[in-house]
């Protein structure tokens, strides 16, 4: 079973309205629930910087948020893993601009391995893996602003 | 050289864990060690020289022997992660407080953090949050240094560059310690914003100043706009937009 028809099962879970779908086909086997929707996240609302006088949205706090989350919210439901981020703050992929990523799609990681780092004023935050598993999806571009709680990485555990 | 006498700070906080080392890679690396191994609230590890000082996203801090105060405090603050960032802007005041007490000379906040003594930096400050919510401040302050490599000499001062004399790191470092204390106090009892209004009250780059902000692939341009209630710069750019600021390096521009 692909990523593809897993994603195409959510969708029609979505789309139908009933709660559990169970699908196997061969050695495969998804089972997709409906859980609770996620409570909506209020803090790009709360930039004062975003009720200019223009109303034009600051770029830095909320292109990438909104279908990441959707989307996160899907592979959830998809047996993988989400590592999502504890800050409002930048996200890198590498200890300093030019070296190599912390992960790639596809590799191991283990739990406390380092995926990536959240700046926040000079706050540095590195996020760990907190299960075993293969880095499946990364939701954010190298150097984009993150919101709180937004997807970052999905990890099918071991 | 002369070796910092750490008996006298001790003499001044005697409640506190202080650890030195004459020379070490980096004080973060040590003082993230000892939090892992669970030393309290305030433990303070410093070195007269740092191999491998750190700045941010790998940049090094330049930590010449015994001519700067090097040091990372573990801190554990009832805060969750989200108010963390503030305490960036906390330590920024509490820098440049220490250093005008000990000098006299007035300080300069550059957002987030970054302390100017007439326009260039003299000291650095970064913080590196751990698991079990606690985080390692590290603060290079620079005292007595005569001159900086080539790339820093437009960028960089020190306290003996800015006023002529030399300072003791002994009394700059018992300030430092106090003055940590008193802003993480106002942030705790007090809450963000009095932090936001003093860092605004004592940095000239809160607003109207035309600045550029390097955020790794992109530079942005524009005017400051003063603090959003999370202490992150607004910048207005040229096309009359507003983004909002979480990070990145941020330069003065001509006005």
């Amino acid at each position: 079973m692909t990523i593809e028809e897993i994603k195409e099962f959510i969708r029609l879970v979505t789309e139908s309205g009933v709660d559990e779908l169970e699908v196997q086909r061969g050695d495969s086997r998804v089972r997709i629930r409906r859980s609770p929707p996620p409570a909506p996240q209020t803090v790009v609302a709360e930039f004062p910087a975003q009720r200019g006088a223009n109303n034009t949205p600051p770029a830095a706090a909320v292109n990438p948020a909104a279908p990441a989350a959707e989307e996160a919210e899907a592979e959830a439901a998809g047996s993988l893993v989400i590592v999502k981020s504890p800050i409002v703050g930048t996200f890198y992929e590498s200890p300093s601009p030019g070296a190599s990523p912390f992960v790639q799609i596809g590799d191991t990681v283990q739990p406390g391995q380092v995926l990536c780092i959240i700046e926040s004023m000079k706050l540095m935050n590195e996020i760990e893996a907190e299960v075993a598993g293969v880095v499946m999806k990364r939701f954010v571009e190298n150097a984009q602003p993150v919101e709180y709680g937004e997807a970052l990485f999905g990890i099918r555990p071991l | 050289m002369i070796s910092l006498d750490l008996e006298r700070v001790r003499a001044a906080c005697p409640e506190r864990l202080i650890l030195w080392r004459e020379t070490t890679g980096s004080t973060m690396t040590e003082a993230a060690r000892l939090a892992a191994e669970g030393c309290p609230s305030g433990t303070v590890v410093g070195a007269d020289e740092q191999t491998a000082g750190q700045g941010r996203l790998g940049r090094s801090w330049h930590s010449e022997k015994a001519t700067g105060l090097y040091v990372s405090i573990v801190l554990r603050l009832p805060l969750e992660p989200v108010g963390l960032p503030v305490l960036t802007l906390a330590l920024g005041l509490a820098a440049a407080e220490a250093i005008t007490r000990v000098t006299g000379i007035p300080c300069d906040l550059r957002w987030p953090n970054d302390v100017l003594v007439g326009g260039k930096k003299c000291a650095g400050i970064l913080v590196q949050l751990l698991d079990q919510g606690a985080v390692v401040a590290g603060i290079g302050i620079n005292v007595n240094q005569t001159r900086f490599p080539p790339e820093l000499e437009p960028i960089a001062t020190s306290l003996r560059l800015a006023t002529g004399r030399e300072y003791s790191r002994e009394p700059l470092l018992i300030a430092l310690l106090a003055a940590v204390d008193s802003f993480v106090k106002i942030l705790l009892d007090e809450g963000p914003e009095t932090i936001l209004r003093l860092f605004s009250q004592a940095s000239s780059y809160v607003v109207n100043r035309r600045v550029a902000v390097d955020q790794g692939e992109r530079t942005l341009t524009g005017v400051t706009e003063g603090l959003d209630p999370s202490g992150f710069l607004i910048l207005r750019r040229e096309d009359g937009t507003r983004t909002l600021i979480v990070a990145g390096g941020v330069r003065p521009l001509p006005e």
